[in-house]
């Protein structure tokens, strides 16, 4: 979607509020707020601006309504980290091994993760229909990072890797991943995506890295997705990662034009934090 | 990485337990199926005070992963 069209009164607005100070404040922005404080949780006035306005970017761009949770990541605390912003659903427990700060969340690497409560399948998120993004501000360095995932067996999983070996990929089946070969697990926004079971596409700042063409009409796994590793058949925990993490989402799935706009969006939320990358 | 080692009985214990809001205990095995738990500074500052501050009491010893990782290649 192009920039807003003042004549026409068509298009994005984002990039024309992205950081400025929107003088009105979004109801779905404000309910986090209050989450936030209800959790016993803080925000500064910088960061209440900057979520602020991601909502009503990602609402202008036509994102908003794909998202089942979107965790901004803000507040330095688990409490504030934990909380969802699309909606009062899927509040996260993080484990013990997390370090909060300004900047983000970061997982030990070794057995850190984020509980987030949300089954894609009893969300009805399908390989035809689905997406993942992690805002990664470091480089994993463990041997499996899993950054956001579930994982039953080949065919059931749901997954966003930066890096496993040499690969970088997204996939539900292992064997139809969208995937590259990589020398160092990719930072910025990591993005998975597919608006149908034909095709999947691996994105990092918005731009497609990888895509698989082969049908896939595996079941993602049906068990809550993890953040900071993998959910495994619901029993147990791995493939943990180390990046810090700035931002994720978990929704349906994003056409192109809207990895871009997500991309976009987030990295002026990030700017405007001061902990872009 | 440097973790506090655990009796099953300890491991038992604390697994999943919330020591703080919105936050709980994970533990993980080594390479030597020896039970570990990590806490960041920002855990210890949220158990001291607790009922799982003897936590902070554990031997702590040098945490060896297994190797093999639960996800297939595909490559």
């Amino acid at each position: 979607m192009g920039r807003f069209d003042l004549r026409t009164r068509t298009g994005q607005i984002s990039t024309i509020i992205q950081g400025q100070q929107a003088n009105f404040t979004d109801t779905d922005a404000q309910a986090f707020f209050d989450r936030v404080t209800a959790a016993g949780g803080t925000l500064s006035d910088t960061e209440k601006n900057a979520v602020n306005i991601l909502t009503l970017a990602l609402k202008s761009a036509g994102i908003w309504t794909l998202m089942k949770a979107i965790y901004p990541m803000v507040g330095a605390s688990a409490a504030a980290c934990a909380q969802n912003l699309k909606s009062s659903s899927f509040t996260g427990t993080f484990t013990s091994g997390w370090t909060y700060s300004s900047n983000g969340v970061t997982p030990n690497g070794t057995s850190a993760y984020m509980n987030t409560g949300l089954n894609p399948v009893a969300q009805s998120l399908t390989s035809g229909d689905s997406h993942l993004s992690y805002y990664a501000r470091t480089s994993a360095t463990t041997s499996d990072p899993a950054e956001i995932a579930n994982f039953s067996d080949s065919s059931n999983a749901f997954v966003l890797q930066s890096k496993t070996g040499v690969t970088n990929r997204y996939f539900y089946s292992v064997g139809f991943a969208a995937s590259r070969v990589v020398s160092t697990a990719p930072t910025g926004l990591l993005n998975g995506s597919a608006i149908a079971n034909t095709r999947r596409d691996l994105y990092v700042n918005g731009v497609s890295v990888a895509n698989n063409i082969t049908t896939d009409t595996a079941t993602l796994g049906n068990y809550s997705l993890f953040i900071g590793g993998a959910n495994l058949s619901g029993t147990t925990s791995g493939s943990f990662t180390n990046s810090q993490c700035a931002f994720a989402s978990i929704g349906n799935g994003l056409t192109s034009s809207q990895a871009s706009d997500l991309y976009s969006n987030v990295q002026a939320f990030q700017t405007s934090l001061s902990r872009n990358v | 990485m440097i973790g506090y080692i655990l009796t099953i009985q300890q491991k038992d214990k604390i697994q999943g337990q919330e020591y703080a809001p919105f936050q709980i205990f994970n533990c993980v095995q080594d390479i030597n199926y020896i039970w570990f738990t990590f806490l960041t500074d920002d855990d210890k500052k949220s158990i001291i005070g607790t009922d799982y501050e003897w936590l902070l009491s554990c031997p702590q010893e040098e945490y060896i992963p297994k190797p093999s990782p639960p996800f297939p290649s595909n490559n």
